[in-house]
């Protein structure tokens, strides 16, 4: 069977939503096929409903339900007295707002005792500006001074070792190299001469420190570099003497 | 469906919270068909807002038996649409749908390249200028089978008329759109 153009027309939903038996299915696609005025509006209709099946729902304006409901059961209620009171708590009950809260709290807890707050005996005075303020300046100044005379310290120990080093270096090789002599009676062979010139050293050393401390006179007082000085001497002779 | 029905009930017992969801459940979709009647942003939030009014007093008179409640709130729609075109109709005479309110489209859209998506955007108001075109009857026909997707028998029940008329109106209407469109140069890949 031969279908015409206006066949066609009036049962291409049919064609479309696959409401066809399989003869006028074949009778429709043998017309479409040889159609120059039907095979465009097929191909065409055919991808724009395909198109209009998968399109997006438009998003309404989210205040549209809320019209609705004020419209339908009236305007919402307004809270007032007593439970108007405690609105706010049932906000700040859910646990995500409850460590925000913690933690704020902690933050501030932390600000005030470095301010110089004291917990166990809180003032009123202690929250006026210009006493935070001092608070504030004293420690930071504090803070300053601590990490200033921990950096000197570091310098000075620093120096003392590198000076030990220093005499570590020395050749030793006059020493080795004393000649022999034969044994006199009566007289030291000198065959050792390491004690009296290590003694020496010691000495030498202990007064270039004293002298480093006059150099050096904000922290001798802290330190009292001569002892250290001599402390870490000897322990350094003794690490010498162990093979 | 049941679940509507369930929800109409507790209503009727005096239920806020059960209306609440219904509205929630439906009003996106009752939107869309106000807008794609409208091609009017505003209009459709307008329309939306009075449609859920009349549901909301005519609640008594919803029967399950009789369909759906989303077909029965569909039906009520669209009696305002048509009710709203002709009470409009001499004032578009002189209006131009440029005025419309913007409506911001749905982005969101699972497994579809940003390109796809973008012209599928651009076909969709095409295809909203192109459906104000058509005549009321038809372009109700094809919003409720193309664009909401709803079976024969239920545009059937929306629009109290028979099959045949159903079936002829969405095909009549299909080949017009097909055919502005085609003037308008627009081609869907």
């Amino acid at each position: 069977m031969i279908w015409t153009c206006e066949q066609i027309e009036a049962r291409l939903s049919d064609y479309l939503d696959d409401a066809m038996t399989r003869n006028d299915r074949v009778s429709f696609e043998a017309h479409v096929g040889d159609c120059p005025r039907c095979a465009p509006l097929v191909a065409h209709l055919s991808k724009l409903l395909t198109s209009m099946h998968v399109m997006e729902q438009i998003e309404p304006p989210p205040r549209l339900i809320y019209s609705i409901l004020d419209k339908t059961l009236g305007k919402r209620e307004a809270v007032t007295g007593w439970r108007a009171f405690f609105g706010w708590f049932e906000n700040i009950s859910g646990m995500r707002l409850a460590y925000g809260a913690l933690s704020v709290a902690g933050t501030f807890a932390i600000l005030l005792s470095v301010l110089g707050f004291n917990f166990s005996k809180p003032k009123l005075a202690d929250l006026r500006p210009t006493t935070i303020y001092r608070n504030a300046d004293r420690q930071a100044h504090l803070v300053y001074a601590k990490g200033t005379k921990f950096v000197n310290d570091l310098r000075v120990v620093s120096e003392i070792q590198s000076r030990l080093r220093q005499d570590n270096d020395m050749p030793t090789s006059q020493e080795g190299v004393v000649p022999s002599r034969e044994k006199q009676p009566g007289q030291t062979d000198g065959s050792k001469p390491t004690s009296p010139r290590q003694q020496n050293r010691a000495n030498d050393l202990s007064h270039q420190i004293e002298i480093l401390a006059d150099e050096l006179p904000v922290w001798a007082g802290h330190l009292s570099i001569p002892v250290f000085a001599r402390e870490m001497f000897a322990n350094s002779m003794v690490a010498r003497r162990q093979p | 469906m049941e679940q509507d029905a369930q929800l109409v009930q507790q209503c009727l017992q005096g239920d806020g919270s059960a209306w609440e969801e219904l509205v929630r459940r439906h009003s996106r979709r009752i939107f869309n068909i106000c807008y794609r009647f409208t091609g009017n942003g505003g209009e459709a939030e307008d329309l939306s807002q009075e449609v859920f009014l009349r549901v909301y007093r005519t609640l008594a008179s919803y029967r399950s038996a009789h369909g759906g409640f989303a077909t029965w709130v569909t039906s009520v729609t669209r009696n305002l649409l048509i009710d709203h075109y002709r009470r409009t109709k001499r004032d578009r005479m002189t209006d131009s749908l440029d005025d419309a309110m913007p409506v911001v489209e749905n982005k969101e859209s699972a497994g579809r390249r940003p390109d796809q998506q973008l012209l599928l955007n651009e076909l969709s108001s095409q295809v909203q200028t192109a459906l104000t075109k058509l005549s009321p009857e038809l372009r109700e026909a094809v919003i409720l089978r193309d664009l909401q997707q709803l079976e024969y028998i239920e545009i059937q029940r929306v629009l109290s008329v028979p099959e045949g008329t159903v079936k002829s109106r969405i095909n009549r209407g299909r080949i017009e759109l097909a055919r502005i469109l085609q003037q308008m140069g627009v081609r869907p890949s």
